[in-house]
């Protein structure tokens, strides 16, 4: 059965257009135009990129809260010579913080930092095995952003502006391209850490995209998708039965009616019931081999990164054009022994340590980290200095917009190599400066899809990724 | 003069004379076909921004781009070819070629070949036609006569006969009546109100049915509902934590209200934006301006709440002008607006009309109002009585002694008397504290800067209070507040507000708009499908003094919302979105009348009103918000568990996810349409959601007991109940086919089957059988399936 085929005759090109209003007039227009389109039926449908592809797929390990920089990857020996020495007047001058009072003193890292691999990365002792995968990944850290609060920061990262209404980055990478597997969300959401990120479904939100685009929140615990499950006493074969006569009264309808959208609901319905089946399976992670379980540290059952990173590569496998995690937990304020960097920050690394180093091995041993963009990174970075919220006598950072670090691996990225650096306390970026817009310009460009021609009209404005001023460059120089 | 070339002067002259309209060439619509092709190509850069200016060139304004240039002009009236503007799209260089290749815009050989054809005939411009104020046309002639029921209909017609279409004829009596319901109150009828209507054979029966359900208090709900997406109501602050705001619901309550006691549009909106600078302002009129209350405030830690202040503001300003004049005003926060007229500055003065309230980003919402509920108004009228009676009985006493209690003992009598009213002010019910809009004092007043690129750190000039020079003066009397916006708004030389209303009623009924932009009218919106209809009942709906109730009235009683929606393959072909409205309107029910009509088909319906909002059942842990904010969704108890959607808690981060499922918002913005989907997430809510599930089990009930003893009856039943329509014979048998095998499935499972039948409802009623119920609820489980349930037809 092809169930392409079958879906891409769900959707006649007319349905498509009374479903989605104007802007998908535009959209299907282009697609007309664009001899890219495989079909112009299915929104969904996978389409050819604009130029040939580096990446199929994304992978986007977004660690919520923002990681303090200074203790994983931005080693800054000075900064630890000066910490608890008060933090030069001039660094403060014009300067917004979201806690900092007063006048702040720096912190040095209370961790040991090595080369590592054979491009001589430096990486903290808090991620030992992730280590030992530096050779793969791209470093920049010379990341900056201009918004310093988590929401604006977290929507301006995914959706390119800083409030609410924009398209996720997921989102517009199936408007782009389609989705490669009809029986799976293009676009996965997990979360890990208890909590969702600050910018909520907002960052996976469609906005004024089609809503076809949607991200889809996948659980691991509870119903995968919500409502998957067939009610208690009902069973496949109930619901397989119930469906055929569901089936029978709608085409009559149809016949009656002669509504297209009556055809796109029947088929939806079995798309569905097909539904049922793949996505339980592919969320099972007791699937998976006792050895590879291990390798993630995953636990069947349980909700955690190891786990979603587990989910991820299974996702990925089958085609999901965009996973996204969002692990809570990095605001590391030092306001308690639940946020500072001596108790609370090892935990979290542990947690995702393991995880990702058996992500990208496992990614490479099937081939697939060729055809994968792997990104970690947090919304932005943290100060250079103690913040000492309430004169709080743990260590913590505050939010720091002006340098933080993130990595990207995998399809089209140069492996060990490292752009960008920071100035001796890892304040203000001294060379490489990489912006929000730039790294979604970078990714799109990746994906095969030019971010200043990935547009859709809408409120009186060609919306794109990138921003309605087009200010991005795409960073060639961590390009393979 | 020779005579025979005077004769061919002659000859000439006729023809220009009648040249437009013997002319093979049709003449060419400005607004229709030039400006569409210049705003998308031409305008980001030769448009009314001058800040981003390209060759100081501009095409949106005919004097500028007649100018002569150096090598010629932009645009010479009659000859294209001298004309610098079709030099440049036809240009084989890439490099002079316009629109530059980056824009990733280009024209077709037949908009280039339009200009030119408009550029031959004289390059006539026109202002665009949203910004002329709507002038009342006469009913156009039309062939068909005996087929209009009333004004709009014309209009139809004679669109339909253009291009030789013939209406539908008109849907049967039960299409209509559940076609009615639905778009009048949100509901299915019962068998009750159909039977009624059936009966009716007078020739007003329908209009008697109109009447009946503008007449339901469900009505106000239905109507309400809409305006809440506008007004991004919410039971949520948003942003990160997205904190709980459980005290705006009096707010939805007078929307409800103000629907149902048919406020005037002008009233009704004059009391939203300004109720609280009218003379004298009651207590409904304040609770009214929570419209502008609804703005979202951000509690993050660190934040700075001017910042925020000033977000909330822009908000109001951009819902103001998108909500009542259809104008997008996003661009103009951070520069002149490239396509419409308006400039950075002209955004920040009408932002200064709103800039001067005392809210400020605080996690309290203050400035609030206490406002009870009349219950509590009651219960406070009666507290007061015995208060003032036992006060009396106090008094009674000489007032020396009174005056004595100071020194001397109080009586015993007292002391009680004292402790007893003591006892009844506490008992004094507690009003919700409803956040409202209150203006500063004149020597609090904020000034108002430009921010520069939008933001609100960096100050350009100062500015004062107005309104966009493209559009007409504020009213002489108005104030230079909001009260004086909302009276520019309905000014009758605003050429806006009436055409985006009607659009917005008849989008609601007809499933796409007279302009299917309904959220913008402005350069970049669509053109009207049938632009003298809009204005006709534009200017009537001003004629009937903004009485809503009575311009629904009229677009439901049309015989083109009465036409049946069948389609036909010739229809399909050449109009395919029903933009000629050859059909009656078929399209799917919105999320909330998707949950209500569940309920009610299934007898488990609340139709109580008012009130804090509810938690209906949800999948557990979805409220997993960000720091502090509330983690635990409260599951309601009791009736609540069955109200309609419209009370629904909506938290804007974590919509309720089986709404949210049917193209629900998040509310975090006004949101003008909302934009159908079918997928198959929807088809697990309806299928499997428990809510969904135990609708099922109670209308598996209802068949049982209300259907009569046989199968056949019962299957007659359901069917009969959920399509509103006699079934026919077809549909029956393939009810009674599931229902006998699933029987049998569920005799065979006795778990199952009382699964299947009792959770989550509830234990089996006397007297009926598990695996007949199972059954039952598998058949009710598809019938609230069906494409004719769910669409409205």
């Amino acid at each position: 059965m092809d169930l392409r085929l079958e879906l891409a005759r769900a959707h006649t090109r007319r349905q498509f257009l009374k479903n989605t209003g104007i802007g998908a007039i535009a959209f299907a227009a282009m697609l007309q135009r664009d001899s890219r389109a495989a079909s112009a039926d299915n929104p969904l449908s996978p389409r050819s990129p604009q130029f040939p592809a580096k990446a199929k797929s994304v992978l986007y390990l977004h660690m919520s809260g923002a990681p303090p920089q200074h203790e994983l990857f931005d080693y800054k020996p000075k900064l630890v010579e000066l910490h608890m020495k008060p933090c030069p007047e001039e660094l403060l001058k014009n300067q917004r913080f979201a806690f900092i009072k007063g006048h702040p003193k720096l912190l040095g890292t209370p961790y040991k930092f090595a080369r590592h691999g054979r491009c001589g990365a430096w990486v903290s002792e808090l991620l030992p095995h992730f280590s030992k995968q530096v050779d793969e990944v791209t470093f920049v850290k010379s990341m900056w952003t201009d918004q310093f609060n988590h929401a604006p920061a977290e929507l301006f990262l995914y959706t390119g502006s800083p409030r609410n209404g924009g398209a996720a980055l997921g989102s517009w990478l199936l408007y782009g391209l389609g989705s490669e597997n009809q029986n799976l969300p293009g676009f996965v959401v997990l979360i890990s850490g208890g909590t969702d990120p600050t910018g909520g479904k907002a960052l996976w939100s469609t906005g004024y995209l089609p809503s076809v685009y949607q991200g889809v929140q996948c659980r691991t615990s509870g119903e995968p998708i919500l409502y998957v499950t067939n009610p208690k006493g009902m069973d496949r074969a109930t619901r397989r039965r119930s469906l055929d006569t569901l089936r029978k009264l709608n085409e009559a309808e149809l016949k009656e009616f002669g509504d297209p959208e009556t055809l796109t609901r029947i088929n939806q319905y079995e798309l569905a019931f097909r539904m049922q089946m793949t996505v339980p399976e592919v969320m099972d992670i007791g699937r998976e081999p006792k050895k590879i379980q291990e390798l993630y540290g995953a636990q069947p059952g349980a909700a955690s990164f190891a786990n979603n990173c587990l989910l991820a590569r299974r996702l990925i496998e089958r085609g999901v054009r965009y996973v996204q995690l969002f692990d809570w937990g990095w605001d590391c304020h030092g306001t308690g022994k639940g946020d500072d960097i001596i108790y609370h920050l090892p935990q979290k690394c542990k947690e995702i340590d393991r995880p990702i180093a058996a992500l990208l091995m496992d990614l490479k041993t099937r081939g697939l980290l060729d055809e994968t963009l792997v990104i970690w990174g947090g919304e932005f970075g943290r100060t250079p200095m103690n913040e000492a919220r309430g004169g709080s006598k743990f260590l913590g950072r505050d939010h720091h917009p002006h340098c933080f670090t993130i990595w990207l691996a995998g399809a089209g990225i140069k492996k060990g190599f490292t752009l960008g650096g920071t100035d001796e306390l890892g304040y203000f970026i001294t060379e490489g400066k990489m912006s929000i817009h730039d790294l979604q310009a970078t990714i799109l460009h990746l994906m095969g899809l030019d971010a200043w021609k990935l547009t859709y009209p809408y409120q009186g404005l060609q919306q794109r990724l990138i921003g309605p001023e087009g200010k991005a460059t795409i960073r060639y120089e961590i390009l393979a | 003069m020779k005579p025979f070339v005077l004769c061919c002067v002659i000859v000439a002259s006729f023809l220009v004379l009648v040249s437009p309209l013997r002319s093979a060439e049709p003449t060419v619509d400005y607004n229709r076909e030039i400006r569409p092709i210049l705003a998308k190509n031409c305008f980001a850069c030769h448009g009314p921004d001058d800040s981003h200016r390209a060759a100081k060139l501009r095409l949106d304004r005919r004097e500028t781009a007649l100018r002569p240039r150096k090598r010629g002009a932009a645009i010479v009236p009659g000859a294209p070819e001298k004309s610098l503007l079709i030099q440049r799209v036809r240009s084989d260089e890439e490099s002079q070629r316009m629109p530059p290749v980056q824009t990733g815009n280009s024209l077709t050989p037949h908009q280039i070949a339009t200009l030119q054809r408009w550029i031959t005939q004289g390059a006539p411009y026109a202002e665009h036609w949203a910004f002329v104020p709507p002038k009342r046309p006469p009913l156009p002639a039309v062939q068909q006569r005996l087929w209009p029921r009333n004004g709009i209909d014309f209009f139809v017609l004679a669109e339909l006969e253009k291009h030789g279409l013939k209406p539908a004829a008109e849907a049967d009596r039960y299409t209509l009546l559940r076609r009615l319901s639905f778009d009048l109150r949100g509901l299915p009828p019962t068998p009750q109100e159909l039977e009624q209507f059936l009966r009716d054979r007078s020739p007003y029966a329908y209009e008697n049915a109109v009447d009946r359900f503008l007449a339901d208090p469900a009505y106000g709900e239905r109507w309400a509902r809409l305006w809440l997406d506008l007004a991004r109501y919410a039971d949520s602050a948003g942003y990160g934590s997205d904190p709980l705001r459980p005290n705006i619901w009096p707010y939805r309550d007078w929307v409800i209200d103000a629907f149902n006691r048919n406020l005037p549009y002008d009233q009704f909106s004059l009391e939203q934006l300004a109720g609280d600078l009218l003379p004298n302002p009651t207590l409904p009129q304040r609770i009214a301006t929570a419209f502008h209350r609804n703005t979202m405030t951000n509690t993050e830690g660190g934040t700075d709440d001017e910042e925020f202040r000033v977000a909330a503001v822009k908000d109001r300003v951009d819902t103001t002008l998108q909500v009542w004049m259809g104008l997008t005003m996003g661009c103009a926060k951070c520069h002149n607006h490239k396509y419409d007229p308006i400039t950075q500055q002209e955004y920040y003065r009408f932002y200064a009309f709103f800039n001067q309230t005392a809210d400020n980003d605080q996690p309290d919402e203050r400035p609030t109002l206490a406002a009870p509920t009349p219950e509590q108004e009651a219960q406070n009228r009666r507290l007061d009585a015995q208060i003032a009676a036992l006060k009396t009985q106090l008094t009674a006493w000489p007032l020396v002694a009174v005056r004595a209690l100071r020194r001397t003992p109080i009586p015993v009598e007292s002391l009680a008397l004292l402790g007893e009213i003591g006892k009844l002010e506490k008992a004094r019910p507690i009003a919700p504290q409803v956040p409202v809009m209150v203006e500063l004092s004149p020597d609090k007043q904020r000034q108002t800067y430009v921010m520069i690129k939008g933001n609100f750190l960096h100050r350009g000039e100062q500015v004062e209070p107005g309104v966009p020079a493209a559009f007409h003066p504020l009213p002489k009397d108005a104030p230079a507040n909001r009260l004086g916006v909302a009276k520019w708004l309905f000014a009758p030389d605003n050429p806006l507000t009436a055409r985006v209303a009607v659009n917005r009623y008849w989008a609601t009924l007809f499933g796409t708009g007279l302009v299917e932009t309904e959220e913008d009218f402005g350069t970049q919106g669509e053109m009207p499908s049938h632009p003298e209809l809009l204005d006709w009942l534009a200017t009537e709906y001003v004629r009937l003094g903004w009485d809503t109730k009575a311009l629904l009235k009229l677009l439901v009683c049309s015989a083109t919302y009465r036409q049946a929606s069948q389609t036909t393959p010739e229809k399909l072909a050449q109009d395919p979105r029903n933009r000629l409205l050859s059909r009656g309107p078929r399209f799917r029910l919105e999320a909330e009348m998707v949950r209500d009509q569940a309920l009610a088909l299934s007898g488990l319906l609340s139709r109580k009103m008012h009130g804090p909002s509810v938690f209906p059942p949800q999948p557990p842990g979805l409220w997993q918000a960000a720091f502090n904010g509330q983690r635990t969704w409260p599951t309601s108890q009791g009736e609540d568990r069955y109200r309609r959607g419209l009370y629904t808690f909506w938290r804007r981060t974590v919509p309720y996810p089986s709404l949210a499922a049917f193209d629900a918002t998040s509310r975090e913005t006004c949101t003008v349409r909302r934009i159908r989907t079918n997928t198959p997430l929807q088809a697990f809510v309806t299928l499997n959601d428990p809510v969904y599930v135990e609708c099922a089990q109670a209308l598996a009930r209802r068949i049982v007991k209300e259907g009569g003893p046989s199968t056949e009856e019962r299957a007659r039943f359901g069917l009969q109940l959920c399509l509103c329509r006699p079934p026919r014979t077809e549909q029956v048998q393939h009810v009674m086919e599931l229902f006998q095998t699933e029987r049998e499935h569920y005799r065979k499972d006795a778990q199952a089957a009382l699964a299947l039948a009792t959770s989550p409802l509830g234990p089996l009623p006397a007297g009926m059988d598990a695996a007949e119920l199972a059954a039952w609820t598998v058949v009710a489980n598809v019938l609230l399936n069906l494409d004719a349930v769910l669409m409205k037809g």
